[in-house]
């Protein structure tokens, strides 16, 4: 345990507060569906020319199902459900072996299978809230090669949380075969923080425990320079102009051919990001609000230089003593 | 932000307050609040045990009369049904609690106040006994004049005594004088289990308040005139389990009390409650291996507030409900204490509170056992339909089938092996616990079966702490005598609703952090 105290003094946000005076107050309910439902997200992102996997097709009812066929000439591909929570409900394929597709950890598939997720992402089983949803196709990511040694199957992502359209705080997240190729931290994926000035990895966190390792590979996580790290700064930046939420986080991944893509947006970004990188959030957001009303509205560029700015500031604050 | 909330939550609190001040100063139906008032709360609790069979309790329950106010009454009917009928003759309240199936001991409880006003009569000196009993009253009073099984008034015996005592006198004032002061001079007074019939009484000249009022019914009845018998309780803070019974005679158009016991002629006390007329018992039963009882006696410290627009203008077999009802907003606060203080994961925001409802029905310990046996078997049942490939709804629906059925199993196999309270499983919330089911097993397969664990365990702690504030009995009365507590309620909502701290787990969370202070510190 770790006392009220010492939390408050680390400046670390707490789930309350981030619901309270961040969420609520900075992200306007009606721009939510937008987050909330990857379609939305992803044909917003294409009109604004912002680089996303491509999206193959839509089945919106459970008679569309039989349209699914289409997929025996894909060998790669994931489905996952438009508003799907917490990363549910995501089925990827990575390959083909007869009538049968291979998931990232191996296991096999039928069609039967594949309709049968396909139906229970119709129904609403992996939606928020249960209600009825839309499940759809798109194109499969490959990896980076850098994230090779560190990744166990999957693909690693990178999310970087914007406050009041500022990058503040991002890290690289990497599936373990508990989380079974997903990215997800609840779920078992490993956080590593990383630098937003350099681009580069410090330590990691795996169910809330600190760890310089990955727990499958074995192989060191820190120090892992991120490629096209500024772009993904950039792009970060840019897409505050078109989504306009006032807290959330985008999740990249760097496919190996078409580099930085982004995958999804957060409207309620988990809050082991600082644990990852082993800082707490509020002396950002502090150091961002305390530079007053109209950040919003600055051009990206200039807005990506107060992130410089205020990171090392808060940093510097948080070593200083 | 902060002190809108602050000052909504203030306002629904001093609303509350002044909802209740009106209420209390407005006052009940009958009786208004002053210190000065003579007011007295009783409870009556019985404790009664089944033997496994259809059992029935009967009890007379205090009415209201002009001297006698009964106010701000609650039952708890302790799972069995309960009613309440008036008698014909004698008029009696009377309270009836049923059970089909009674193996248990359970504990009813029914709690009244009362304010009581002590009564002087008047007896004119001229009036005389009418010549003929039999014509001069009328029909309704004619059980009050015949001889019964205990008030033997044809007995030889007491018709000698009756004329060695008043000789020839006719006036009705003079032959109650003699008659009282026989008693009060030639019986002794002396506690007893059993009381004496009337006629016991006279031959042993020794009984009790039973035997003497007995003996007094029989003589006024051989005198002509109609009397019964009065069971009441006698007020003093205390927990007792002894009733105490006098005599009523009809002169001149009303019912006038007299207390050979405690020598009240023609008076009755302000300490006097009233519960039964006739020859009767306080409580009868059927069915049961044991009961036992007692009133507990003390001054009331709540205001009278059954005005006409409070939950006690219900009738009773409602209030039960309304009870049932003003505990689903304290077990909303208890989860949502639970969840932005300390943080704990649930299946739902209402499951817990459904969960806690339904143990309070059944048993903690069976309610538990159920729940965990329903769920175990749902899930395994929800792998297998996973593996047939089952659309959504109809494989839900499937799984509520099987849910009942089982459940249905259980009752007749528990019902085989003598547990009747379990039959009480049909009032779980079914289709939450299939929704649970649901969830549980798609966390299961996407977060691993500990993260499932976890929101499991999270989901049944928060029940059962639900479970103990719901189960307060002040919070019972309290909340329905007033409602408007409801807002205060609303009010500790909406101060959760800013809480802004660290949830109590997030310090387990983040206990990680220990390490790199002390990194910075070196």
């Amino acid at each position: 345990m770790i006392g009220f105290k010492t939390v408050r003094e680390l400046g670390l946000l707490g789930m309350n507060r981030r619901n309270a005076e961040y969420l609520l107050p900075r992200n306007e309910r009606k721009l939510y569906p937008l987050v909330d439902d990857k379609l939305k997200t992803k044909d917003l992102l294409y009109t604004h020319q912002l680089p996303a996997p491509e999206l193959y097709f839509v089945i919106n009812h459970n008679f569309e199902v039989k349209y699914l066929r289409e997929i025996k000439f894909l060998k790669e591909f994931v489905i996952k459900p438009a508003r799907g929570a917490e990363g549910r409900g995501i089925l990827v394929i990575q390959g083909k072996t007869g009538n049968e597709w291979r998931k990232a950890s191996g296991a096999a598939l039928t069609m039967d299978d594949i309709e049968y997720h396909v139906t229970n992402i119709l129904a609403g089983l992996y939606s928020l809230g249960g209600t009825t949803d839309i499940a759809f196709i798109e194109y499969c990511v490959r990896s980076h090669i850098v994230f090779r040694p560190v990744a166990y199957q999957g693909v690693p992502d990178m999310r970087v949380i914007l406050y009041r359209g500022i990058p503040m705080m991002s890290m690289l997240r990497l599936p373990t075969r508990e989380s079974d190729g997903k990215a997800n931290l609840h779920q078992g994926a490993v956080g590593a923080g990383i630098d937003i000035l350099s681009g580069v990895t410090l330590g990691g966190v795996h169910h809330n425990y600190l760890i310089d390792r990955h727990p499958d590979t074995n192989v060191p996580i820190g120090g892992i320079r991120i490629p096209f790290w500024n772009e993904i700064l950039e792009t970060a930046a840019k897409v505050y102009d078109v989504f306009q939420l006032g807290y959330f986080g985008i999740d990249f991944v760097i496919d190996h051919l078409l580099g930085p893509l982004i995958l999804e947006l957060n409207a309620r970004p988990g809050l082991n990001i600082q644990l990852a990188n082993r800082e707490g959030l509020l002396p950002r957001l502090r150091e961002i609000d305390a530079l007053g009303p109209g950040v919003e509205e600055l051009k990206w560029e200039r807005r990506l230089e107060i992130t410089r700015k205020i990171v090392g500031k808060a940093g510097a604050r948080l070593t200083g003593n | 932000m902060n002190r809108r909330v602050y000052l909504l939550a203030f306002f629904l609190t001093a609303l509350a307050a002044a909802l209740i001040s009106i209420k209390v100063i407005h006052g009940g139906q009958a009786v208004s609040y002053t210190p000065a008032n003579h007011l007295w709360r009783v409870n009556m609790i019985l404790n009664v045990t089944g033997q496994g069979a259809r059992a029935k309790v009967r009890m007379t329950l205090p009415k209201k009369t002009p001297r006698q106010i009964i106010y701000n009454e609650h039952f708890e009917d302790a799972q069995m049904s309960f009613s309440i009928t008036d008698r014909a003759v004698t008029g009696n309240r009377m309270g009836y609690w049923r059970s089909e199936l009674l193996d248990d001991t359970r504990s009813i409880q029914y709690s009244f106040s009362t304010q009581l006003t002590s009564e002087e009569f008047f007896i004119p000196e001229d009036l005389e006994l009418p010549k003929d009993p039999v014509a001069f009253y009328p029909q309704d009073l004619q059980p009050w004049l015949n001889a019964s099984e205990l008030i033997q008034s044809t007995d030889p015996k007491v018709k000698k005594l009756l004329k060695k005592i008043i000789g020839k006198d006719k006036k009705t004032y003079l032959v109650l004088r003699r008659i009282f002061n026989f008693i009060r001079g030639e019986v002794k007074y002396q506690s007893e289990i059993g009381s004496k019939d009337a006629k016991e009484t006279l031959d042993k000249l020794v009984a009790d308040c039973g035997g003497q009022a007995r003996l007094f019914i029989a003589l006024s009845r051989a005198a002509g005139m109609p009397s019964r018998m009065v069971g009441g309780l006698i007020m003093n803070e205390s927990v007792k389990n002894i009733t105490h019974v006098w005599a009523e005679n009809y002169i001149d158009g009303v019912w006038v009390p007299f207390d050979t016991t405690n020598n009240y002629f023609a008076y009755i006390p302000n300490h006097y409650l009233e519960l039964y007329r006739g020859d009767t018992a306080l409580i009868r039963y059927l069915g049961l291996s044991k009961l036992e009882y007692l009133f507990s006696i003390r001054k009331e410290k709540m205001p009278p507030v059954d005005n006409p627009w409070s939950l006690y203008v219900l009738p009773v077999h409602f209030q039960a409900s309304v009870k049932f009802l003003l505990l689903i907003p304290i077990g909303a606060l208890v989860v949502s204490f639970f969840r932005t203080i300390v943080g704990v994961a649930t299946f739902g925001t209402f499951a817990p509170i459904l969960l806690a409802m339904a143990f309070r029905e059944i048993s903690l310990g069976m309610g538990l056992l159920c729940l965990g046996v329903v769920i175990f078997f749902g899930w395994i049942l929800r792998k297998i339909l996973d593996a047939l490939k089952i659309l959504v709804i109809p494989r839900l629906s499937i799984i509520v089938t099987m849910v009942i059925m089982f459940i249905m199993v259980m009752n007749v196999v528990a019902f085989n092996f003598g547990h009747q309270n379990i039959l009480y499983i049909t009032l779980f919330p079914m289709i939450i616990i299939t929704w649970t089911i649901e969830r549980l097993s798609v966390i299961q397969i996407e977060d691993g079966t500990k993260a499932a664990f976890k929101a499991g365990l999270g989901t049944i702690s928060v029940s059962v702490a639900a479970y103990y504030v719901m189960g307060i009995r002040e919070l019972h009365t309290y909340l329905f005598a007033f409602p408007e507590l409801l807002l205060v309620v609303m009010a500790l909502l909406l101060l959760l609703g800013r809480y802004t701290g660290f949830r109590l787990l997030e310090l387990w969370r983040f206990r990680e952090f220990k390490k790199i202070q002390r990194r910075d510190i070196l």
